[in-house]
């Protein structure tokens, strides 16, 4: 659905799936325990081989310049199979808006560099990456900045991977800074901004995964009820359970309607195209909850269990909802954009 | 203005008067010192959760992540200890006799901190439940002294409740399904007892028990007309565990597997055979339905206090948030839409407090609850010391104890009672455990990044609230037997499970 027509994205709709199924499924219990194991390591590298990351980079910048339709398809499928690879894919995976939370790390600039101190919660992938993005305030500014500090900082403190509810093979950890060197990320007091103008594209990205995932429950519990025999005959077959799947259906046949035409705007750089990407994602996070637990609850007991993959679905959609921000204030920042 | 006749007429025009309050009719009727009783107990369980639930609920969860096959003892034998596993069995079978409603309340309180913990208590009373719906009063002796005895010895003695199997899950709670599914688990009648050959999955509770109420079938054909209900003991020769489940949450409370490989099982150790249930009032399959009634009506109001837990623990981590919790400048608790969002999720634990609460004063005058309640009954337990109680305990070994409970429970029950508890027990479970999704999704929502932590306690809610809509028969099973017993009786047009 979200391939449309189009012959390129066909082919990266084929080769994401089939990487999906082969990479990603097989592995998806293992890589869902906790203590965490090693990261998914053989499955980025053939991602990146298969130039995944490379997707929306500009050409120039030794990407394939792919847009927004490109990088929704390849999480989209994947998340059909495995919602935290996909996360590692997204280039910004943040569940707060700095603007919104109290306390961010203190900066203060010290010849050409500055040096940050405080607590930062819940650093997605902190644990394994070479350097992390964080939110500073700079004392007597009334915004915030970005910084790019390196982790092995020996003014960096990690915590041991967080447990999480879902996501588990992307971990975060929190980070205790005491005076870490850091480079400031574009201007001063400018983060919001920055944050924002991130947000607006990111939200499609964040909608194509809760979209994958829905359709990997529906898929899952499809199958399941036309096995699954009770009352004597296959569970489809009882129209209770047909309704359930009804819904299920319409609901992920709408996300993947909505995710190719906010992806359709971002691209062309449609007129409103914002509003277009941020309506679909809070839409779609939403409703991923009500289909996931529509998930298990098809499957019954065994749905409940790790054996299958419904419950991750279940806690993955949920999680993914906090991406960008605390739920409700997404919807208040939605409107006083409109309000001005 | 208007006569009695008319009264009466009206009031039984649907929705009939008795069908739509419990409360109004049961509550003068109760003995009032129920009421201080009740204030006892729930006072009892803010102290367990205090000292023992909330210091190691997210640890056992942790540790149930890193290895799910622990088995918490350390916890069974708290409760043990504080006297929960026989506090709600009547003083005539060595209990402690607390009035049995009030346990809806405990559970509640306990589901709140955390469901696992409640379960580790609450699925005890649904195999002393089931046990107790074949009043065989010398099984139930029997069974509930070992768990007095293993209170004072220090030595845990639960019971689970084993119905489900791998081909049949909805299908075993309710007949008119049973017969047409895959049923595998065979009491085979060979003398002096039965063969049991089977499996039961999803057992919670199953290793941690040392009694297994279980109910198999004499003949796989017409199972519905041939339900065997018997006790096995752990340990005993052919019946052995499976593997325990690993689940999404709930991590704390096992789900077993329970094999039987050519198990005997002496008759002393049946509870209700076939042959017994003939001699009910309304025969074999109607008898078979009813047991399920009576037991469900309690047992799924007390799955309704489960959710109305969940729902408060996820509203308690939310509103202590939002409390504390400053966004855009401002605490999250003085947002306008926040304070919404707390006032709906208080209005969802309200309601499904409710629910349970109007089903159990309906198995106060109608079902499970009847005999106790009654003021005199009531009274005398209350009053009469136990010790007395003990003397006379030899009493219920005999057949005439059994016959007399069975005559008047059961076959005193009426179809129309049978309809409301079950009608209500069904309603409480499913309406109670969709407001505990809710009110866990609402929290989320609130939080934020804080929510998704294992730290913050809410995200296991969440998982854990889950299995509340599957268990007890799933949501849709309940939503058809609330249209079974409580609109259909007046539609003799509609059939339910022919479609
Ligand atoms: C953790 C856990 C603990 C449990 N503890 C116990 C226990 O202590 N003792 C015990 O005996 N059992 C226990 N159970 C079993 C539980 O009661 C069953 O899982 C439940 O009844 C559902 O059965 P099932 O899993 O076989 O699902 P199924 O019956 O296979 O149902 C699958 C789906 O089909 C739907 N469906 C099935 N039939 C119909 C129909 N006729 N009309 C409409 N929809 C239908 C269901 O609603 C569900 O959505 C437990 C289960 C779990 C997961």
């Amino acid at each position: 659905m979200i391939a449309g027509n189009d012959k390129e994205l066909k082919l990266l709709d084929k080769t994401s799936s089939e990487f999906a199924k082969k990479e990603l499924a097989p592995f998806r219990e293992e890589n869902d325990k906790y203590p965490f194991g090693p990261f998914f390591e053989t499955a980025l590298k053939k991602a990146y081989e298969i130039e995944f990351f490379h997707a929306t980079l500009p050409e120039a910048l030794g990407g394939i310049g792919q847009g927004m339709a490109a990088l929704s398809l390849i999480l989209f499928n994947i998340c059909r199979e495995d919602a935290s690879m996909g996360d590692a894919f997204i280039a910004f995976p943040v569940f707060n808006n700095p603007s919104e939370i109290e306390n961010l790390a203190a900066a203060e600039k010290k010849a050409d560099i500055y040096v940050l101190s405080g607590k930062v919660e819940y650093v997605v992938l902190s644990g394994i990456a070479a350097h992390a993005l964080i939110p500073g305030k700079i004392a007597g500014q009334s915004g915030f900045s970005f910084f790019l500090v390196s982790l092995p900082d020996s003014g960096i403190e990690k915590s041991p991977p967080v447990l999480s509810l879902g996501l588990h093979a992307c971990s975060a950890v929190d980070l205790k800074l005491e005076n870490a060197k850091g480079v400031l990320v574009g201007k001063e007091g400018k983060g919001a901004d920055y944050f924002e103008q991130m947000a607006d594209r990111m939200h499609v990205a964040a909608g194509a995964m809760s979209a994958g995932i829905m359709k990997g429950s529906f898929s899952e519990a499809f199958e399941y009820t036309k096995g699954r025999q009770q009352g004597g005959r296959e569970i489809i077959n009882w129209s209770e359970v047909r309704m359930i799947l009804a819904d299920m259906a319409v609901a992920v046949a709408n996300a993947e309607m909505m995710i190719s035409r906010a992806c359709q705007a971002v691209d062309t750089d449609e007129k409103g195209w914002q509003a277009c990407s941020r309506a679909a994602a809070i839409t779609i996070a939403d409703t991923a909850c009500q289909v996931t637990a529509d998930g298990i609850q098809l499957l019954g007991g065994v749905g409940y269990m790790k054996d299958f993959g419904q419950e991750k679905r279940y806690r993955d959609a949920k999680h993914i909802q906090a991406l960008l921000g605390i739920a409700p204030l997404k919807k208040i920042r939605f409107i006083e954009s409109m309000i001005g | 203005m208007i006569s009695r006749k008319e009264i009466k007429s009206l009031i039984n025009m649907s929705p009939k008067f008795d069908d739509m309050v419990n409360s109004l009719q049961s509550a003068p009727k109760l003995p009032k010192a129920m009421v201080k009783e009740t204030q006892k107990v729930i006072a009892i369980a803010r102290k367990f959760n205090r000292e023992v639930v909330r210091p190691s609920v997210l640890g056992l969860d942790l540790k149930m992540h890193e290895n799910p096959n622990y088995l918490p003892w350390e916890f069974v034998e708290k409760a043990n200890e504080w006297g929960f596993y026989t506090m709600w069995i009547p003083k005539m079978f060595g209990g402690q006799g607390y009035n049995q409603p009030s346990m809806a309340y405990f559970a509640e309180e306990i589901a709140s901190e955390c469901l696992a913990m409640a379960n580790l208590i609450g699925v005890h009373y649904l195999g002393m439940a089931s046990l107790s719906a074949t009043f065989n009063t010398r099984m139930i002796n029997k069974i509930a002294r070992e768990v007095a005895a293993g209170e004072k010895n220090q030595t845990p003695c639960l019971i689970s409740l084993a119905i489900t199997e791998p081909g049949a899950g909805t299908d075993v709670e309710e007949v008119d399904l049973l017969d047409k599914g895959n049923i595998t688990c065979h009491a085979e009648k060979v003398p002096g007892g039965y063969k049991v050959n089977g499996t039961k999955v999803f057992i919670s509770n199953g290793h941690l028990s040392a009694w297994h109420i279980v109910i198999a079938y004499s003949d796989l054909k017409k199972p519905s007309e041939n339900t065997v209900t018997f006790a096995v003991k752990t340990g005993a020769q052919g019946f052995s565990f499976g593997r325990k489940e690993n689940k999404m949450g709930q991590k704390g409370c096992p789900a077993s597997e329970l094999i039987f490989k050519d198990c005997f099982i002496p008759d002393e150790n049946v509870c209700l055979t076939p042959r017994e249930m003939e001699n009910f009032k309304r025969g074999n399959k109607a008898s078979a339905m009813q047991m399920i009634h009576y037991v469900v009506s309690v047992t799924r109001a007390g799955v309704g206090a489960f959710g109305a837990g969940a729902a408060r623990g996820a509203y308690e981590k939310a509103l202590k948030f939002a409390s504390e919790t400053k966004v855009n400048g401002k605490l999250l608790i003085n947002h306008e839409w926040a304070q919404c969002m707390l006032a709906e999720m208080y209005k969802n634990i309200a309601l499904a407090r409710l629910s349970y609460v109007e089903t159990n004063y309906a198995n106060g005058i109608y079902g499970f609850y009847k005999n106790l309640q009654s003021k005199p009954a009531y009274y005398y337990n209350k009053v009469v010391p136990s010790k007395w109680f003990d003397r006379f305990s030899s009493m219920m070994d005999k057949p005439f104890m059994t016959n007399l409970f069975r005559k008047r429970q059961m076959d005193g029950q009426t179809d129309e009672e049978i309809n409301r508890t079950s009608g209500w027990g069904s309603l409480s479970k499913f309406a109670a455990t969709d407001m505990g999704i809710k009110n866990c999704r609402m929290a989320l929502d609130l939080m934020g990044q804080a929510g998704l932590r294992h730290d913050r306690g809410v995200e296991k809610i969440y998982r854990d609230a889950k299995l509340l809509q599957i268990y007890e028969g799933t949501n849709q099973l309940n939503r058809l037997n609330l249209f079974n017993c409580l609109i259909a009786k007046d539609h003799p047009q509609a059939v339910v499970f022919d479609e």
